[in-house]
């Protein structure tokens, strides 16, 4: 039987994927032909039943299904079940000759010294307060405790240090004198050290930008 | 023209056309629209009227006269919808096949069919109509030529047909 030429807009107009024009034309040539309307109400009803039973497909993803199964065929065929459980139990003894049987250097941990200008990447401390831009100039600042007998060495900064000073308390106020010095619509930034009894650099914050709203 | 001719030939354009009009209203308005019963009855009594009144007068075939009264109605019922909502009926894009107990049938003998596919007939309808890629995407993902897939789906729907025809 010859195939209609219409018969081959017929998925395109099921899933709506037809211009306006081809649409429209189809939609006569239905009206006309028996056969493409008898084709279309079965091709309806299949797709329809497609699009409502997503279940009939989910055992798989497709293409990564097949691609899987053909991978698995292929280990398959070129090995035996008995190959494949000695390739296992190698591959298992070889990684255990490395992190087991073969002795690893235990050296002294290394040291590093840091200076007061040096930083630690990843901070230990936690700023509370400022840590946005704020709407007037701020009266204090605050940052998380981490333990008992602890020095905390506050900076602060605008484009270079505009005051430093030490505390064992996790808050500080800020003086008067500092206070006048900073400004409406500026950027500012700050840091906490925190130093051991023994004077030892313990934990560096991350600095912290905050901006002053401009009046 | 005797009377009982001009029965025959009603009945026969009301049997003929039916189903036609049924699909082309659905389609544009959705199944569960409730006025698709109404609108296709209209649309009938407009044809019969008009070629009655010897407004049809065989320029085009009696497919397109068909075909131009049903969509100036659908057009229109459009129309007035919007005027009272703000929005015109969206239809429902795939609804389940549940119109009459023919098409719930045919529906089963479909999944029925659809469970018994080998993988590879069942993954290309899954990518074709199910995801709705092109035959060059199908292609693409599958790694296999756009004429292959034209092979499959079409092979794919002739063992569903097959189910249906059972």
């Amino acid at each position: 039987m010859k195939k209609c030429r219409f018969e081959g807009l017929i998925d395109g107009y099921l899933l709506n994927k037809l211009s306006e024009r081809d649409k429209e034309a189809f939609e006569e040539h239905y009206f006309n032909c028996s056969s493409c309307f008898q084709k279309l109400q079965e091709r309806d009803i299949i797709i329809r039943t497609v699009k409502n039973n997503p279940d009939l497909f989910e055992q798989k993803e497709p293409a990564r299904s097949s691609v899987m199964a053909n991978l698995r065929r292929e280990v398959a065929s070129f090995f035996t079940p008995k190959q494949l459980a000695l390739a296992g139990v190698t591959a298992a003894l070889f990684v255990a000759i490395i992190f087991v049987v073969v002795p690893r250097p235990e050296g002294p941990a290394p040291v590093f010294l840091l200076t007061d200008e040096e930083a630690i990447r990843g901070s230990s401390i936690t700023l509370i307060s400022p840590v946005i831009d704020m709407y007037q100039i701020p009266t204090s600042f605050e940052w998380k405790k981490l333990g008992e007998d602890i020095e905390y060495q506050v900076a602060i900064y605008n484009s270079e240090l505009l005051w430093k000073t030490n505390t064992k308390e996790n808050r500080i106020t800020l003086p008067d004198d500092i206070k006048a010095k900073m400004v409406p619509g500026e950027k500012y930034s700050w840091q906490v050290k925190a130093f051991g009894s023994d004077g030892s650099l313990i934990a560096v914050s991350s600095r912290v930008q905050f901006t002053i709203a401009a009046q | 023209m005797p009377t009982k001719k001009v029965d025959e030939d009603i009945r026969e354009l009301v049997v003929r056309y039916r189903p036609i009009i049924t699909f082309r209203v659905r389609k544009a308005l959705g199944a569960s629209n409730t006025d698709c019963e109404d609108l296709v009855s209209e649309i009938i009594s407009q044809v019969l009227e008009k070629i009655k009144t010897g407004e049809f007068r065989g320029e085009s075939s009696l497919g397109t006269f068909v075909y131009t009264i049903s969509s100036r109605r659908i057009v229109d019922y459009i129309r007035e919808k919007t005027k009272i909502m703000k929005y015109a009926p969206e239809p429902l894009p795939f609804p389940d096949p549940q119109e009459t107990l023919e098409t719930q049938e045919t529906a089963n003998k479909v999944r029925k069919a659809l469970s018994k596919l080998k993988p590879k007939y069942r993954d290309i309808i899954y990518l074709y109509y199910y995801q709705e890629l092109s035959r060059e995407e199908v292609a693409a993902k599958l790694g296999i030529s756009t004429r292959k897939v034209s092979e499959l789906v079409n092979y794919a729907l002739k063992l569903i047909r097959n189910e249906i025809k059972k």
